[in-house]
């Protein structure tokens, strides 16, 4: 039994994008402090499932639902899912022409403390915030002058992301391959930030592909997708297993099923 | 249409000028532009028609410019309003050109006009007033910048033009603002000369108000080593039509374009650009943007010329579009029409609609949908608006845009 109530409740999802199934009936339950790693290959329904949990209007749920906070969120839009904690690090992150950094950072933070009934920052105040937050993530000031992630490094996009993160402190932080593109130092940076932001109060998804981020954030439950489906959940001793065996198995599970 | 009626029948002004007398012979045996033409054919016929439906207004009411003075230093003119300025100071010089210097360069002007393609300034000068024609000569430097606004009272039709000669050496930023009122339709009619090596940074922004018309021609010649830059922005008319016409007479000049054009409701506004190389060496960057929301129309046809004489032209004409309705409509068709063998020469358009991922990514960072679509479409604008000199009104033309409908 868990002490406190689970953060995220995904309830045997079905979802499609044009009339064509994606997700087939996935289930996954997150309790504050916890960390999920998510693996699989290549179209298994990873990035789909992060992107429905977040709200993306381009999916639509068939059968199934999503509860966060024990409330059911199917039908929130994604900034009021944002708002109430839930966040996405995207895997490639868009790149805005023509809108500050700073701006944008500051209208996503300031929409999360309404919601949480905080006051809002103006310029000066969230200049001090973003400030402390930037140290987490080793990036230089001058970032935020920029375009959101117009001309940025692929780490210096994870990087900015993690950024986000930390400002919107959510409940529950679903990392769509952010160790994807990452040298070794950045992925560091990367790994110190997010285990800098998580605690007791927050849970953590984690997609990957690969061992090394796991190696720096040790998850407590690392699931398998195929096929739109999660077939095998485990420990993190699952993940180095993938390692070794690869993927190939995953499909002889699936012609199984 | 009471003003063509007006033209026919011979009685459109008392006491005409010279000059409004021959614009006046050249529309008389066919008073409307041809409707058929490639410069007309897309241009909403019943719109033109209410354009043309006011009378002609020559005592303007008194003006309040609605912008606060950018600052002090700006030099801030209103034409019609009995705007005498002789400026002589340590490094530059502004002096309005007398009615001999107006009359002749107007009318060098008229002697190659062609009814069709210059209908819109034949139009114009057979109309305005002495009153309402600005002239100025400039020369110099550290001049400060100039603001120059035109507009149109309510219920009725004006005519306004602008001479500007800009001497060799001068450099200067002018910021040119039009305003329509309700129920107003406005001509306003632009010539600028720039001498050698003479530098113009221009702004030109034109906004209405319920049922406004503007027709807006603006007309440069270009000497050589000079440089012109425009930024444009034209919204919130029922009908607006900015016709642009640069001619580089000897080449070696520069020439960069940003214009912008936003329709919503059902409103038509278009953009008709045409640039004259005429000598070699010539360069022109010039991009127009449209965006097209509800029912309305967005139009913009380019076309550069590059005659045999104009070798080594670097010329390069973007249209770039966004469709924000389904009712909504955007024509564009940016040319190029090149004799010579030695250019580099490049054109392209595009349109699109926001960008879905752009809009989720922002509402994933609790963002709302109406939130990220201002941010979004102000980074589209940001690089017309940037463009604009005389920045303070930047800002507030960026709130302007998003904020009124």
């Amino acid at each position: 039994m868990k002490e406190s109530d689970p953060i995220l409740e995904v309830d045997n999802l079905f979802a499609s994008t044009d009339n064509l199934p994606i997700l087939k009936g996935v289930s996954l339950t997150v309790y504050p402090g916890e960390i999920h790693a998510i693996m699989g290959r290549n179209g298994c329904g990873k990035s789909t499932l992060s992107k429905i949990i977040a709200g993306h209007p381009s999916y639509n749920i068939t059968n199934g639902c999503i509860k966060f906070s024990g409330a059911n969120i199917n039908s929130l839009e994604p900034e009021e899912r944002a708002q109430s904690g839930i966040f996405l690090g995207f895997q490639y992150p868009i790149e805005i022409p023509g809108v500050s950094n700073l701006e944008f950072l500051r209208v996503s933070t300031n929409s999360r403390r309404k919601f949480l009934n905080k006051e809002e920052l103006d310029t000066f105040d969230f200049e001090e915030l973003v400030k402390e937050k930037l140290e987490l993530v080793k990036m230089d000031h001058a970032f935020l002058s920029r375009s959101v992630n117009q001309g940025f490094s692929g780490g210096e996009k994870k990087r900015n992301e993690i950024l986000q993160m930390a400002l919107l402190e959510p409940k529950i932080a679903i990392l769509d391959e952010t160790d994807s593109g990452l040298d070794i130092d950045a992925l560091r940076i990367v790994a110190s930030g997010i285990k800098k932001i998580s605690n007791e109060q927050t849970g953590i998804i984690l997609i990957t592909h690969y061992q090394r981020l796991l190696d720096e954030i040790e998850p407590n439950y690392v699931h398998v997708m195929a096929d739109g489906q999660i077939i095998k959940t485990g420990g993190s001793d699952l993940a180095l297993e993938l390692e070794k065996k690869g993927y190939e198995w995953t499909d002889d599970f699936v012609k199984e099923m | 249409m009471k003003i063509i009626e007006n033209i026919k029948t011979n009685k459109l002004i008392d006491k005409q000028t010279e000059i409004q007398k021959i614009c006046h012979q050249k529309l008389q045996s066919s008073p409307l532009p041809n409707l058929k033409s490639e410069l007309w054919r897309l241009s909403n016929k019943s719109k033109i028609s209410k354009f043309l439906d006011y009378s002609v207004d020559e005592k303007d009411p008194k003006f309040d410019v609605p912008y606060p003075k950018n600052s002090k230093s700006n030099i801030r003119l209103i034409i019609g309003e009995d705007c005498q300025i002789k400026l002589k100071e340590e490094n530059y010089s502004i002096q309005q050109l007398n009615e001999d210097e107006l009359d002749k360069y107007i009318k060098e002007q008229i002697s190659c006009f062609d009814q069709n393609e210059n209908w819109s300034d034949l139009l114009n000068l057979s109309l305005s007033c002495k009153k309402n024609i600005l002239g100025l000569k400039i020369n110099g430097s550290k001049i400060p910048p100039i603001e120059i606004f035109s507009h149109a009272s309510n219920n009725s039709f004006n005519a306004k033009t602008l001479v500007i000669f800009l001497e060799k050496n001068c450099n200067i930023e002018l910021l040119q603002v039009n305003f329509g009122k309700e129920n107003s339709s406005l001509s306003q009619s632009t010539f600028i000369h720039l001498e050698e090596n003479s530098s113009l940074n221009h702004g030109v922004v034109s906004y209405g108000e319920n049922k406004s018309n503007l027709l807006n021609s603006l007309n440069v010649i270009q000497q050589k080593n000079s440089k012109y830059n425009l930024g444009s922005l034209h919204f919130k008319f029922n009908y607006a039509r900015f016709e642009i016409q640069i001619k580089q007479s000897v080449g070696h000049a520069k020439t960069n374009i940003k214009s912008m054009q936003i329709t919503k409701k059902d409103e038509q506004i278009s953009t008709y650009t045409k640039i004259d190389f005429n000598g070699p060496n010539g360069f022109l960057d010039q991009i127009n943007k449209s965006l097209a929301d509800d029912k309305s129309h967005a139009i913009f046809e380019g076309s550069i010329i590059v005659p045999k004489i104009a070798q080594k032209t670097d010329a390069s004409q973007l249209s770039r579009n966004l469709l924000l309705s389904k009712l909504a409509q955007i024509d564009t068709k940016p040319q190029l029409e090149i004799i010579a063998d030695d250019v580099k020469c490049k054109h392209g358009a595009t349109i699109s609609q926001l960008n879905e991922e752009e809009l989720f990514y922002m509402r994933t960072r609790g963002i709302t949908l109406t939130e990220a679509s201002k941010l979004q479409l102000s980074s589209y604008f940001q690089e017309i608006i940037s463009f604009i000199p005389v920045s303070k009104d930047r800002w507030d033309l960026l709130d302007k845009i998003l904020n009124e409908n």
